[in-house]
């Protein structure tokens, strides 16, 4: 009796399973926009999408038209800035800021050098448009530099000494090691973040999509009255998806990051993509909530995209959890995808094995686990 | 008399490669009810809409008063004058406005200047009865109250014709009436012409012309009694026994014969009554004859002759299978009650379905239809009483039911974007059938439905008829002992009907199989072996659809068909002598009465020239005698 029974509780799983996989296959929009997803935009997302400053457009003042000045405007060089005009007219400059033409501009005033070889020290103002923080932040902290520098060795020109007596000065030696990622590439860190974000977003939106389409036509009626359980119903279709998801990231991942942008698999490719498809699977919990909420596909799509965009940008691949405000914090600590970065940077970059993941690995599934259960139960009470 | 209103000639539309409607050609007349009948798909939306001017259309011409409407400046010269309802329950209304913000902005849109149409909502409101509920959100209207507003809004502008594309689809049969009732009134009122569409082919006798349409072309147009004509015959129905027998021999001399509950009803073409009845007589010589009678065609026989009717799929032999009187009963309910917290859905309900059994559910919305469904297909457990369903206890055991019973709802309810065969094999694999055993239940399920040869289509590709099979063999595939259908043959054209109960009646007489059907088709009802009607969460009739007509022609007489040449007056002036409910019907009134004499008298009181005739009762009259005496006595009509 029970074996009789689990045999048709296996052919059940079975045929939803089959259907499930044979509708996927059948919408091509929907495979093209997945294959899409998965492939071409992780590949730009890697390649074109950069946080470092690059060619920063860079207005000169020179008032002074001294060797000085022009030295140091020199040194504001390729790749970061680019230095596009000499000019005087204080008025151009500033419209050049305001209009987004220029995004630096830089001010060296009369007796700049002359101030300099009496070793009065000298003046230079740098206005930078920081619209954009991160490259504003950049483009202050390089031209700190470029002045400090410079300013340490005119005066020590000025002495007389040479490179060799700065060497000799006693100071702090700064010895970096860069780990993880040494060339501070960063087509590493966006090509694995966006993957890890495309995978939420479908594990979020097929679930949702095809439950949904289930509701809209009324097939679900149908199954109600079968003698599928709710589960019955919704177990197949989130392993499907999980299937296809966890399919999609391996292409990603062998397709594209690894041959393209030659990122590293340090760790354990299974434990990658187990890790992978309990984030997947679990995560499809939102969808299943955001179907048994919605009445058709267009509100479905509307609310995932409400529940993906906290989530993406709470993840941490932003911003870290440290600068955020205590009550952020708590929130991306309850976000899934948070653990998950952690997870696939650990396996991925830095060669963690699970003992070094153990924590992350359980928050990340005890979460999931809440939002699957939480999600089952909304469909649950709904067609009861 | 004047030039029509509307002339159309070689209309053509076609949607990709295949031709939704072709080669039509009509004229109406100011101050007609046009009729457009025919199935889902036969092509009525798309000729409307062309009409309306919302659809280009691909060939042919058409005028609208006299202005050609094949140029887009042609057609927005006359849309002021014309008013659209499209298809669907509130479909061009708005939910989350109030019945008066709804015509308001309909007014608006018309530009109707603002006191002219502050008259009009209030003369509309007045007439639709809708006034009551002037704000309450359109949502929260019932079907009937839904088309009445929609009414209302595509009038607010005042056109000289109105467009309604099937406005009584879903509706029950009370508010269909009364729709069609209010039509009339506002049609004499103000002078209007209107081309309405309608998949029920009952209604037809409703229209002064109508054009029968199947599959994209024109199969008759004119008055009922013209296309009456076309297919000269009687029609024969009788009882007999054993009524298996009877069919199987008849079958083969007279193409339309079909099984309605215990009865059998025939279309005999080209022979008068008394020569078809002895026919029929003659076909059954030996067998028992309880009941024969013979009464005039309707237009369904003579659209199914004009069709052609041969049987698309030939009744499988088989013998009587009548069930041994100490079998269990397939559905039993005991005093089934279900409240939603204050609210008592379903009220002490009691029936039970023998195996065989064909068992009508009949109600208006929100009668408590789909929540004693529910109950009874194991999805919500009862909050009181008790009941069984092959054999499975409705109270805990839910998951056996649904093992046990087979489901059909009204909307395709299958996967369109699987094949046939991925279909049937998906239900085997859901109600846990072995390869060999769902291969087995394939072949049946294709012989059956008659779906040899479209095993790899998609079921998206299917015509309706055949779609509304393969969902039946869906829900066969288990060998259920039970079925349950919800609105079966919805949307399917007569010939489709017929076959699929043809096939519903072969299961049940050979296979035993006990149906429970609900439904808002009244021909479906004829189809049952026994009708109960719910009202208000209570069964309020139990009896086979013969006896509830007796029931009825016993309380309320019988069925009176007077044919007038003022309907409206008549119809006034009957309701002040006493003789109220009359029904307009084409260019006649139908309306029961217990006293013929005196109906008689006080219509020639009223015009000499109306003649009075009695007529055979359909369950349509029947449901709306039985639900319209019990709103009165609840005193809530809405």
């Amino acid at each position: 009796m029970m074996s009789g029974e689990w045999v048709r509780i296996w052919r059940r799983f079975a045929a939803m399973l089959v259907k499930e996989f044979k509708q996927l296959g059948r919408d091509r929009v929907l495979l093209a926009f997945i294959l899409y997803a998965f492939t071409l935009d992780v590949f730009l997302a890697a390649s074109g999408v950069s946080l470092s400053l690059s060619s920063a457009v860079t207005w000169v003042q020179d008032f002074d038209h001294s060797a000085a000045s022009r030295e140091l405007v020199g040194r504001f060089q390729a790749p970061y800035f680019k230095v596009a005009r000499d000019f005087d007219a204080d008025r151009d400059g500033q419209a050049a800021l305001d209009s987004g033409t220029a995004m630096i501009l830089l001010s060296l005033p009369q007796g700049f050098g002359r101030d300099l070889a009496q070793g009065r020290g000298a003046e230079l103002a740098m206005q930078v448009d920081t619209t954009n923080s991160v490259l504003g932040f950049l483009a202050v902290s390089h031209g700190e530099q470029i002045a400090a520098r410079f300013g340490i060795e005119s005066e020590l020109a000025r002495r007389g000494a040479s490179a060799r007596d700065e060497a000799a000065l006693p100071g702090v030696d700064n010895a970096m090691r860069v780990w993880f990622n040494p060339n501070q590439n960063d087509s590493w860190f966006m090509g694995i973040s966006e993957m890890l974000n495309i995978a939420t977003v479908f594990s979020v939106l097929l679930p949702a999509a095809a439950l949904v389409r289930e509701k809209e036509r009324g097939t679900v009626e149908q199954l109600m009255v079968s003698p599928l359980s709710p589960f019955g119903i919704l177990f197949p279709k989130v392993v499907a998806m999980t299937c296809v998801i966890v399919a999609g990231i391996a292409v990603t991942l062998f397709l594209v990051l690894i041959p393209l942008f030659s990122i590293p698999v340090k760790g354990s490719l299974l434990l990658f993509f187990a890790a992978s498809m309990l984030y997947v699977f679990t995560t499809a919990g939102l969808g299943l909530f955001a179907a048994t909420v919605s009445q058709n596909l267009a509100q479905a799509g509307m609310l995932s995209i409400l529940i993906l965009s906290p989530m993406l940008f709470l993840s941490g691949a932003w911003t870290p959890a440290e600068a955020m405000p205590d009550w952020l914090r708590w929130l991306m600590y309850a976000s899934p995808l948070h653990y998950y970065l952690d997870i696939a940077f650990g396996i991925l970059l830095k060669g963690q094995g699970a003992a070094d993941l153990a924590l992350p690995l359980t928050e990340m599934g005890g979460i999931g686990v809440l939002v699957l259960a939480l999600g089952l139960s909304l469909f649950r009470r709904q067609f009861a | 008399m004047d030039a029509p209103l509307l002339t159309v000639r070689d209309f053509g539309k076609r949607y990709g490669g295949s031709d939704a409607v072709c080669g039509l050609s009509l004229d109406i007349a100011r101050g007609e009810l046009f009729g457009l009948i025919g199935p889902d798909g036969a092509g009525k939306s798309s000729f409307m809409k062309a009409v309306a001017g919302v659809l280009r259309f691909d060939a042919g011409r058409v005028q609208v008063f006299g202005t050609d409407i094949a140029s887009d400046t042609g057609a927005e010269s006359v849309k002021s004058r014309l008013g659209l309802m499209p298809q669907g329950l509130g479909q061009n209304l708005y939910g989350s406005l109030s019945v008066e913000e709804n015509i308001d902005f309909f007014a608006r849109l018309r530009m109707v200047p603002r006191d002219q149409a502050e008259r009009r909502k209030h003369d509309l409101l007045a007439v639709t009865r809708l006034a009551p509920f002037a704000q309450r959100p359109m949502r929260q209207l019932s079907g009937g109250m839904k088309q009445k507003l929609g009414l209302a809004c595509t009038l607010i502008h005042a056109p000289d014709l109105i467009i309604l594309d099937e406005p009584t689809t879903g509706v029950d049969p009370v508010s269909r009436r009364d729709f069609w009732g209010i039509l009339g009134d506002l049609m004499e009122s103000e002078g209007l012409t209107a081309l309405v569409s309608t998949a029920y082919l009952d209604e037809a006798s409703r229209f002064t012309r109508l054009c029968l349409l199947h599959q994209g072309r024109a199969l008759a147009t004119g008055t009922p009694d013209e296309i009456l004509a076309r297919a000269p015959g009687a029609v024969v129905q009788c009882r007999v026994v054993p009524q298996l027998e009877a069919q199987q021999r008849l079958a083969p001399h007279f193409p339309h014969c079909e099984a309605m509950g215990q009865t059998l009803r025939l279309f005999v073409e080209g022979l008068d009554r008394e020569a078809a009845g002895a026919a029929v007589r003659e076909s059954l010589n030996g067998l028992d004859i309880e009941t024969l009678d013979t009464m005039a065609p309707e237009l369904e026989d003579v659209f199914l002759a004009l069709l052609g009717g041969e049987r698309a799929a030939t009744l499988p032999p088989g013998q009587a299978n009548t069930p041994s009187a100490d079998e269990p009963d397939a559905i039993l309910a005991q005093g089934l009650t279900r409240t939603f917290g204050e609210f008592v859905a379903v009220a002490d309900v009691s029936f039970k379905v023998r195996p065989g059994e064909i068992f009508g559910l009949l109600g208006a919305n929100g009668a408590g239809k789909t929540t004693a469904i529910k109950m009874l297909t194991g999805i919500l457990p009862p909050s009181g009483g008790s009941g069984s369903v092959a054999g499975a206890d409705m109270r805990h055991a839910g998951a056996l039911i649904k093992s046990r019973i087979g489901y059909m709802s009204q909307a395709f309810s299958l996967y369109l974007d699987l094949t046939v065969r991925e279909n049937i094999r998906l239900y085997a694999g859901l109600y846990g059938l072995g390869r060999q055993d769902g291969d087995e239940r394939m072949r049946w399920i294709i012989g059956m439905a008659g779906l040899a040869g479209h095993e790899d289509e998609l079921a998206a590709s299917l015509p309706m008829g055949l779609r509304q099979r393969l969902a039946l063999g869906c829900a066969l595939v288990h060998r259920p002992r039970v079925l349950f259908l919800d609105e079966p043959t919805s949307g399917v054209d007569p010939l489709g009907r017929r076959v699929f109960w043809d096939i519903l009646f072969s299961l049940s007489r050979v296979d035993g199989v006990a149906m429970l059907v609900t439904t808002h088709f009244m021909s479906e009802a004829e189809h049952c072996d026994r009708l109960a009607l719910m009202f208000a969460g209570r069964i309020v009739a139990d009896a086979s659809p013969q006896e509830l007509k007796r029931q009825v022609v016993a309380e309320a007489g019988e069925l009176y068909q007077v044919t007038t040449a003022d309907a409206r007056g008549l119809g006034k002036a009957l309701a002040a002598s006493g003789f109220p409910g009359a029904s307009p019907c084409g260019r006649d009134l139908r309306l029961l009465s217990r006293d013929g004499a005196a109906l008689a008298a006080a219509v020639s009181a009223h015009e000499a020239g109306a003649r009075v005739e009695t007529r055979p009762i359909g369950m349509e009259d029947v449901f709306v005698h039985l639900v319209s005496r019990l709103e009165a006595e609840h005193g809530g009509a809405a």
